[in-house]
């Protein structure tokens, strides 16, 4: 049975076009195809066999369904906005694209939440109730785009998650279709600790391996009374993360804490926001405090005597609400903007304790000599946080895998002092060997079980997040090849 | 950073242009994307994306298929050409990306391979040529056709024009009103066909040139009427270079690259002589701003000369705004709501000026529009040729419409025409004006009540 | 007996001898003990006798503190009770990290007086936490009325260390903040009632001291609740930043204040200035008729001291006859529970204290009676939860009643998942059998 409209032999691309509504709602021709090959992590690509846009839950099951009937692997994708490869079709999978179920279901600002369907995007939540004084916390850098949906897959985090927590602190209910397509609802009214093993626990971050989030309930927050940002220039990078520690220590715990290097701030000047900062600084640090106006002030205070103390160049507080929107742009940008600086760059997610950011930041100075390549530093320095970006061309032959090795070997350094892999995006395809850093085989095991009993076929985004038991090597391969092949 | 001299010796296997299935002259340029790293922060800037949800449809999804084609993945065929001509040229997404990658640039550019490739052919062709070549660059046709309802009932667009009553958007309808400005049937460019320089009233500052354009002079002349009184008012000789045609913008964007080179090089001849180039319409001004493009591989001779011509060229709001203009004592009492024209906005980064302006009109209350840099959907031609989408955007961009304003004001042309179809099908009740039209009849009110003050005086 | 003496030497092969003990009570009216107890002080003997139960199909059942004997699980003795007691101390603190690990037989309050020196806490506020250990708090997934500002253990656990009925050893989460590497795995064990592994040792984020602390206590007459609501409402919908903004009935309030009244406790944490005006905030705010009394400094935390002894504690004999009812509900319907809990002791001879969050949902009721009065009241807040959308759980209950109520209520539709997750750690249910969700 031939669906109106749709040119190809493939029995299947018919039997999901039905379900979904006809041909506006699904892609096939390979020209449209290739604009999913990749998310935001680009060195992976490979064709998906369709996409199709469902507009509900049940359409959603439905597609799942027809997957698992036909034995077809497929997976889901939000904005595609992703770092680590979580979106890409490695088997020529059937992409399920929920930016189509994009409406604020409810907002109840009583008891503080709201619920949304997947494909909504995360700084638009904030946008729809700013004006009754409340705010969705996790502010992934990419919230202008990214989805909710997505968020929950990879348990963003973002700026102000030192002070507020990651995307999994806020999420009070899921409803999610199941590899097979059952539907299920976790956290049952948005009422948090249901009795039973903490499934919206396991979901949120499970990076779309377990089931397709269709419905979200979120908590909310009450916009705090004041806010007030600093920035502190420093003339080395170790004075700047000794403050970082200062402050902390101090007993303050500031709603967002960034820094970035030298390298960094070259890129963020060289590109579209750029906000003056001087170009022989080590680094800078963007310090937000936000709570009670009447306590802020004596923490800025506190802040200032602390950068004071660890000679700070320059510190000041910004002057305007305008000023302070024009720092946040710059840092938010801050990854697009090495496009400005270089053909390509590689971003690493790696965590560190705190106390360990000076020896860390210079362990990666040293990889950056010994590949050859430079590597800037944007991180959030509260809560360790760091991301180095690997700058590199890819049309200079060897450089890609160059600046694979470089990525790897900085995560291995953040391994190496207790730290770990991945902070806020995610494993993917980019970091599964990179697993075995900090996971033993039997602890990758322990995930992959439960991968199992949620996933049992493994149709569902298969290949992502875990190392192949044994087959490190290939897979390593397997990466290369798909590198020179572009 | 990469050695340019070291790339062009051993090309690495991305870049052979042997794999690249661009055959025709003026490729895309392979910077341009380079520095596109996929991050996504254009999508929610798209306006096709945000209808869509397709990512053929947003800036980074269509900038890795023009760059797919370079790699040889995909071919230059119908289903290329739907994204790249479904894409509204709003440059929303430059103002967007975090690394300036020219993603209009890129689509002229691919559009350029297109048509090349694959002459038009169907109705959208037909509509195409008819405009493109069988218009715009025909001064006389342009008057012969005697104003817009011909022309648009031409084009087969009779039946939105019947529902529009476009009359609302015409400056007759200001001059009825206030009965002020003074009426206006002829184009500029012949009204002022002898006069090789209209004076500046007082003591001159300076020279410029004005772009009566090709559309503006015959819709709108009142328009350009309107520019040059603000002009000689606040000091400036304005010339208006008889050799002058069409900019060019509207065959770019259509893909027509050698039309658009035509009519570019004429134009950079007429305006040879002139030290500033003003524009009323921010496609225009957006277009001669990038005449370089055009000649980056093909008549690269005229490469610099081009450079030096766009530098030249400004929109009239920022140089009035630059230069200083003088503020008018008479009051407009009106709500008025301003609209970023997208090729002033994200293709100029105008955006204050114009605001600026307004608010130096006594009487005028300037009422924020949410997302008053969104496409209004017309797009050049784009209402023409892609009239489903160009609605589904206009639909959008009119919900952001505050309800209690009086006029909406804008800076370019088409954006008028498009945003008064949008006033007329929601029902709205709004006049759509130019910003320096309500600039002028400010100076145009100031004048009168002074005469009558004179006048009772000397009673 | 012959069985219990087998068991008794091959433990000791496995473990010395004067960590193994036999239980000297005859009966254990809460449930949940052991024929033999250990008290392992290696990770080593942990994962020794719990390789040798797995083998050998002999059932284990964990204790902390022993304050959560009475919470869920039908059986009155496993085979082996594995103690965590002795199992205690600070295994790393970074003070600049702030982070910490700890072994999991450690106290909540060992633990705070450990970080007392270092201006640092875990921002968590336990029930008994005296003597509940951290391994208790994290495996029932404890908050308190601070929850509202700080959240709940799920909230302050990153890292977990923990044994699989096998023996394996296995770490999740990390000594960091933010981890997204694998699946959240912690999530998994906390409050999962020992039934997938035994947690050995817990790392959890810290907050610095707040530099000053107050509560304000807002008394109201009985008929005043939709008061209490729309005042509640209004204060959480300010700018000012309570931590906590939870209800007593009457007669926990007349226990803890005497104040026989609905009372409103509404506390701040931050530097001294912040906390005072938002005092002030509050003052401004109070309806009239309300009584209002600040408790500053010292005085507010001997209030929570002693707020955090209410609960009903499984060491003790008198709670041998009480019951505890934890209740999640959307936030402001928490007025309505605490309302009912208030009106139990005119339909049952029970009496009822009561406390609920306003700000996070979750309401505790501490009931005492007769055996029958007690299951009648349970399942009238039961009742009660499911018709606002929420739910009821029993958190202590002598072992005859569990017998007789569903503690943890009716099986989710999804139970098929959590019961494909205890099959794939725990296929031979070595670990607290029955003590979970439809019998997990």
């Amino acid at each position: 049975m031939a669906v109106k409209g749709i040119k190809t032999k493939d029995k299947h691309i018919h039997g999901l076009a039905k379900l979904v509504g006809g041909q506006r709602a699904i892609l096939y021709h390979k020209e449209d195809l290739v604009a999913y090959d990749c998310d935001g992590f680009t060195i992976h690509k490979h064709l998906p066999r369709a996409v199709v846009f469902p507009k509900n839950t049940e359409e959603v099951a439905k597609c799942v369904k027809y997957c698992a009937t036909h034995n077809l692997p497929f997976l889901a994708r939000g904005a595609g906005t992703g770092l680590s490869g979580g979106a890409v079709p490695l088997h020529n999978e059937v992409i399920i694209s929920l930016v189509r179920m994009k409406n604020l279901i409810s907002v109840d600002l009583e008891n503080r939440r709201a619920v949304v369907e997947p494909g909504f995007v995360n700084l638009k939540l904030t946008n729809s109730i700013a004006d009754r004084g409340y705010y969705y916390a996790p502010d992934p850098s990419s919230q202008y785009c990214c989805t909710i949906g997505g968020n929950v897959a990879e348990n963003a985090g973002g700026a102000h998650c030192l002070k507020y927590g990651v995307t999994t602190n806020h999420i009070l209910g899921l409803e999610v279709v199941l590899p097979d397509g059952e539907i299920i609802e976790l956290g049952q009214n948005g009422i948090p600790d249901a009795p039973g093993y903490d499934l919206l626990g396991l979901m949120t971050g499970s990076e779309g391996t377990l089931g397709i989030v269709t419905k979200i309930t979120v908590r909310i927050l009450k916009n705090p009374e004041a806010k007030k940002t600093v920035l502190a220039y420093f003339d080395n990078v170790t004075d700047g993360s000794q403050a970082v520690s200062d402050i902390i220590s101090a007993g303050i715990v500031p709603a967002a804490l960034e820094m970035m290097d030298k390298t960094a701030i070259e890129g963020v000047e060289a590109a579209a926001f750029p906000v003056g900062h001087p170009k022989d600084i080590a680094a800078v640090l963007l310090i937000e405090v936000d709570g009670i106006a009447v306590g802020i002030d004596e923490q800025i205070t506190q802040i200032l005597d602390v950068c004071t103390a660890r000679n700070v160049r320059e510190v000041r507080a910004a002057k305007n609400e305008e000023e302070r929107a024009r720092w946040w742009a710059n840092r938010k940008t801050g990854f697009g903007a090495m496009g400005a600086i270089s053909p390509d760059y590689l971003v690493q997610d790696g965590v560190i304790p705190r106390s360990r950011l000076p020896e860390v930041l210079e362990r990666i100075e040293q990889i950056s000599e010994e590949t050859g390549l430079r590597i800037a530093n944007i991180f959030h320095a509260g809560d360790g946080n760091l991301h180095p970006l690997v700058l590199f061309d890819a049309r200079i032959p060897g450089q890609t895998e160059k600046a694979i090795e470089a990525g790897s070997a900085c995560l291995q350094a953040c391994a190496d002092v207790g730290g770990t892999i991945t902070g806020e995006h995610g494993v993917g395809i980019e970091k599964r060997e990179e697993m075995r850093f900090v996971f033993k085989d039997e602890e990758i095991i322990a995930q992959t079980n439960i991968r199992e009993v949620f996933n049992p076929g493994n149709l569902l985004n298969a290949g992502k997040l875990f190392p192949t038991p044994g087959r490190c090597g290939e897979v390593k391969k397997e990466m290369k090849e798909a590198l020179l092949a572009q | 950073m990469v050695k340019q001299a070291e790339i062009k010796e051993n090309p690495p296997c991305t870049t052979q242009k042997s794999l690249s299935n661009y055959l025709w002259k003026d490729h895309p340029d392979e910077n341009k994307w380079a520095d596109c790293t996929h991050c996504g922060m254009c999508l929610e800037s798209c306006p096709t994306y945000e209808l869509t949800g397709q990512e053929q449809h947003s800036p980074r999804g269509r900038v890795h298929l023009i760059k797919s084609v370079a790699e040889g993945k995909i071919a230059v065929n119908e289903q290329f050409m739907d994204p790249v001509y479904t894409c509204l040229d709003c440059r929303a997404c430059t103002t967007a990306c975090p690394a300036n990658v020219d993603v209009g640039g890129l689509i002229e550019e691919a559009r350029g391979q297109i048509r090349q490739s694959m002459p038009l052919t169907g109705a959208k062709g037909a509509v195409s040529k008819l405009f493109l070549n069988g218009i715009f660059p025909h001064q006389n046709r342009l008057n012969s056709l005697g104003g817009a309802l011909k022309l648009y009932q031409k084009s087969g667009m009779q039946k939105v024009i019947r529902k529009s009553k476009l009359i609302n958007v015409m400056p007759k309808h200001l001059v009825e009103m206030e009965a002020i400005m003074p009426k206006v049937h002829m184009p500029v460019k012949k009204k002022y066909k002898n006069e090789s320089v209209i004076p500046a009233k007082g003591t001159p500052k300076g020279d410029v040139a004005l772009l009566t354009g090709c559309v503006m002079d015959v819709m709108f002349s009142d328009i350009n009427e309107a520019t040059i009184n603000v002009l000689t008012r606040n000091g400036s000789n304005v010339r208006i270079p008889q050799n002058q045609t069409c900019c060019g913008a509207l065959h770019v964007h259509a893909g027509d690259r050698d039309s658009g080179r035509k009519l570019a090089k004429q134009n950079i001849k007429a305006f040879s002589d002139a030290e500033k180039i003003i524009v009323n319409a921010a496609g225009c001004g957006c277009m001669m701003k990038e005449y370089a493009e055009l000649f980056r591989e093909v008549e690269p001779e005229w490469h610099d000369r081009a450079v030096a011509f766009s530098e030249k060229v400004e929109d009239v709001s920022k140089y009035l705004y630059d230069t200083g203009y003088e503020k008018p004592k008479a009051s407009i009492n009106k709500r008025i709501t301003y609209h970023d024209a997208c090729h002033l906005a994200h293709g100029q980064n105008v955006r204050e000026e114009p605001r600026d302006i307004l608010l130096k009109i006594p009487g005028v209350e300037m009422v924020h529009m949410p997302n008053a840099d969104r496409c209004c959907g017309s797009a050049g031609i784009y209402n023409i040729t892609n009239p489903e989408m160009a609605g589904e955007v206009l639909e959008s961009k009119m919900k952001n419409v505050p309800d209690d304003v009086d006029m909406i004001s804008m800076g370019n042309p088409g954006c008028m025409l498009q945003m008064a179809m949008g006033v007329q099908k929601y029902g709205r009740n709004q006049k759509i004006v130019h910003t320096v039209q309500l600039l002028d009849w400010a100076y145009q009110k100031e004048r009168a009540e002074e005469e009558e003050n004179h006048g009772s005086e000397g009673n | 007996m012959l069985l219990a003496e087998n068991l008794l030497e091959e433990l000791k092969t496995i473990i010395p001898q004067e960590r193994i003990k036999e239980k000297d009570r005859k009966s254990d009216p809460l449930g949940n003990s052991g024929k033999i107890t250990v008290l392992p002080v290696t990770e080593e003997e942990i994962s020794a006798v719990l390789a040798y139960a797995n083998e050998q199909g002999k059932k284990i059942v964990i204790e902390g503190g022993g304050t959560k004997r009475g919470f869920g699980g039908v059986e009155e003795e496993g085979d082996i009770l594995l103690s965590m007691a002795e199992f205690k101390g600070v295994v790393e603190h970074t003070a600049g990290d702030m982070t910490l690990t700890v072994k999991a037989g450690t106290t909540f309050n060992e633990l705070q007086d450990f970080l007392l020196d270092y201006e640092q806490q875990i921002s968590l506020d336990p029930p008994l936490r005296e003597q509940a250990t951290i391994g208790g708090i994290v495996s029932a997934n404890e908050s308190g009325p601070k929850r509202l500002g700080y959240g709940s253990s799920r909230d302050a656990v990153i890292g977990l260390r923990m044994i699989y009925p096998d023996g394996t050893i296995i770490r999740a989460g990390g000594k960091v903040v933010k981890n997204v590497a694998g699946y959240d795995m912690n999530k998994l064990f906390i409050g999962a009632m020992g039934t997938l592994g035994v947690i050995t040792e817990v790392t959890v984020k810290l907050r610095p001291i707040a530099k000053y602390e107050s509560l304000i206590l807002l008394s109201f007459e009985e008929q005043d609740l939709e008061k209490i609501r729309a005042f509640s409402k209004e204060l959480l919908d300010s700018s000012i930043e309570p931590v906590v903004c939870e209800l007593l009935n009457p007669s926990l309030s007349k226990k803890l204040i005497g104040e026989e009244q609905y009372t409103l406790a509404v506390s701040f944490e931050d530097v001294e200035s912040s906390v005072h005006y938002q005092e002030e905030f509050v003052k401004k705010m109070k309806p009239d008729g309300a009584k209002l009394k600040l408790l500053s400094g010292m005085d507010a935390q001997d209030f929570w001291r002693i707020f955090s002894a209410i609960a009903p504690n499984g060491n003790e004999e008198e709670s041998f006859e009480e019951a505890a009812v934890k209740i999640g509900a959307v936030n402001l319907t928490i007025v309505d529970i605490i309302k009912e809990s208030r009106q139990l002791s005119s339909s049952f001879s029970v009496s009822a204290e009561a406390h609920g969050g306003l700000g996070h949902g979750i309401s505790s009721v501490y009931l005492k009676g007769e055996s029958k009065e007690l299951l009648k009241a349970i399942t009238h807040l039961r009742k009660t939860a499911e018709s606002l959308g929420g739910y009821a759980i029993v958190k202590h209950l002598p072992l005859a009643l569990r017998k007789e109520i569903e503690v943890w209520g009716k099986k989710p539709a999804y139970f098929f998942l959590l019961e494909g997750i205890k099959k794939k750690i725990d296929p031979k249910r070595t670990l607290n059998p029955k003590r979970y969700v439809g019998g997990l």
